[in-house]
């Protein structure tokens, strides 16, 4: 479920990463040192590790069946109290029978996702460099994953911002109070055309939210300004709650750019206080989602070629997760789509796992 | 503009690094918290727990438990990817890790 760069659509040859590629070389020399002096006890040392999500799908949209299997690995590297260096690469396959009938084929996507080294400068900020996912709302940075997200369809409005981008980023959350806390990030990416597994838009931007710890809340807005072609802006709003007294949780973003606007809310609810059937209900989640998108500036065909409908179009999800065991899970869910391009059903069905590998010892003597 | 831009956020980075490379590390480790005493190892641990579930379950349902060496490095992981607070990450390690 991946979609394509504005720089992938407009074929615009533009400079290298070779500035962004020198701030990176840099940071890491300097910082170095200072990490790899740094004190940490054996049994609290962090450990290098092997993670990520695995899974595969079934989906059938608008009739059109797609065989989806996907592997996503993530390298996590911490080194000394302050550095790590964190990756996450993208393998799927999809595969579809061709029109008029046939076996099903299709090809493998390799993809960076993100390749960054992060700097904890302090309690207050955080330094990135590399190819990192870019903070625009929520669901790209944290619900993309296969084994978080509660329906595996992506929201319509997804393409709006650039998935990873290349260049620099300043993050950090801290409280401002004992009631909220702050959190922020700024970025500025790099054009990026001569591989597409690093292709990224030049574009600055930011995200700020804020948590409120006691009713679990936490709301933020995102701003986006593309720096080359039609040099337009992007902004966003996003939230997600989780209710004290309920196993439920909800989440949602409004985005609107000159290829189009729209939001997505959804909410998934886990069955832990049904009191018939226990053993199988708190391992049950229901969730669902409505969405809208409105089209923009661009054409139809522009559009499509970006991962976005080609009309004004509403949806509307309902799913149900099932968690065999502790980072695996079943997953099934139908989905109705309104366009003026036509109506049609989203089935989803498959399964997603989560896994966990440590480089290196874990137990000390 | 993009070139000052540019400019700008590489001085505060750099800025940044010889500021905390040069500060004392001992006020700043993420190590996991020591408790003084039962009490205070109490209040930590419920603490850490509403924390966890208040930072990490906004996205996901909670894990297990992994061993302390893989906590430090998936807490440290999450701290930058989900901007959770210093004390929010050294909670949570220290719950993670009883």
């Amino acid at each position: 479920m991946r979609y394509f760069l504005k720089s992938d659509v407009q074929h615009r040859p533009l400079p290298t990463l070779r500035g962004h590629a020198f701030i990176f070389l840099f940071l890491f020399s300097v910082g170095m040192v200072p990490a790899l002096l740094a004190q940490t006890p054996d049994s609290e040392r962090p450990v290098p590790i092997l993670t990520g999500s695995a899974g595969y799908f079934t989906f059938v949209n608008a009739g059109q069946t797609t065989l989806d299997a996907q592997i996503n690995p993530v390298l996590l590297l911490p080194l000394g109290d302050h550095w790590l260096v964190e990756s996450r690469a993208e393998f799927e396959g999809a595969f579809q029978r061709p029109p008029g009938g046939g076996s099903y084929g299709g090809s493998v996507s390799k993809n960076l996702d993100y390749a960054q080294v992060d700097y904890i400068a302090n309690p207050y900020l955080t330094v990135t460099v590399g190819r990192f996912l870019t903070p625009f709302g929520i669901f790209n940075e944290r619900l993309y994953p296969i084994w978080i997200r509660s329906l595996q369809q992506d929201p319509l409005i997804l393409p709006l911002s650039a998935e990873s981008s290349d260049g620099m980023m300043l993050r950090g959350g801290f409280p401002v109070d004992a009631k909220a806390n702050l959190n922020y990030t700024v970025y500025v990416s790099a054009v990026s055309t001569g591989h597409s597994n690093l292709a990224s838009d030049r574009n600055v931007g930011g995200r700020i939210g804020v948590f409120l710890p006691g009713p679990r809340l936490e709301v933020g807005v995102s701003w986006q300004k593309l720096l080359q072609d039609e040099r337009s802006n992007a902004f966003g709003f996003h939230f997600a709650w989780l209710p004290a007294q309920l196993p439920m949780s909800m989440h949602g973003e409004y985005a609107r750019s000159n290829q189009g606007s729209g939001y997505w809310v959804d909410a998934a609810y886990r069955l832990s206080q049904v009191q018939f059937w226990q053993t199988a209900m708190r391992r049950l989640e229901v969730a669902g989602r409505a969405e809208q998108f409105f089209s923009g500036q661009i054409s139809a065909d522009e559009a499509q070629a970006l991962g976005l409908p080609g009309a004004n179009t509403r949806e509307g999800e309902f799913g149900l997760n099932y968690y065999l065991q502790d980072g695996l899970k079943a997953t099934a869910s139908y989905g109705r789509q309104f366009s003026s391009d036509g109506d049609a059903n989203l089935w989803t069905v498959g399964i997603a796992s989560r896994f966990a590998f440590p480089l290196g010892r874990v137990n000390t003597p | 503009m993009r070139i000052k831009i540019t400019i700008l956020t590489f001085l505060l980075a750099l800025g940044s690094v010889l500021w905390a490379a040069s500060s004392p590390r001992s006020s700043e480790s993420p190590n996991i918290p020591i408790a003084h005493s039962q009490e205070e190892a109490d209040t930590m641990r419920v603490d850490g727990e509403r924390r966890f579930h208040a930072n990490c379950g906004r996205c996901h349902a909670a894990p297990h438990k992994f061993p302390p060496r893989m906590m430090a490095t998936i807490v440290r992981h999450m701290r930058v990817r989900a901007t959770i607070t210093d004390e929010d990450m050294r909670l949570v390690l220290y719950y993670m890790t009883q």
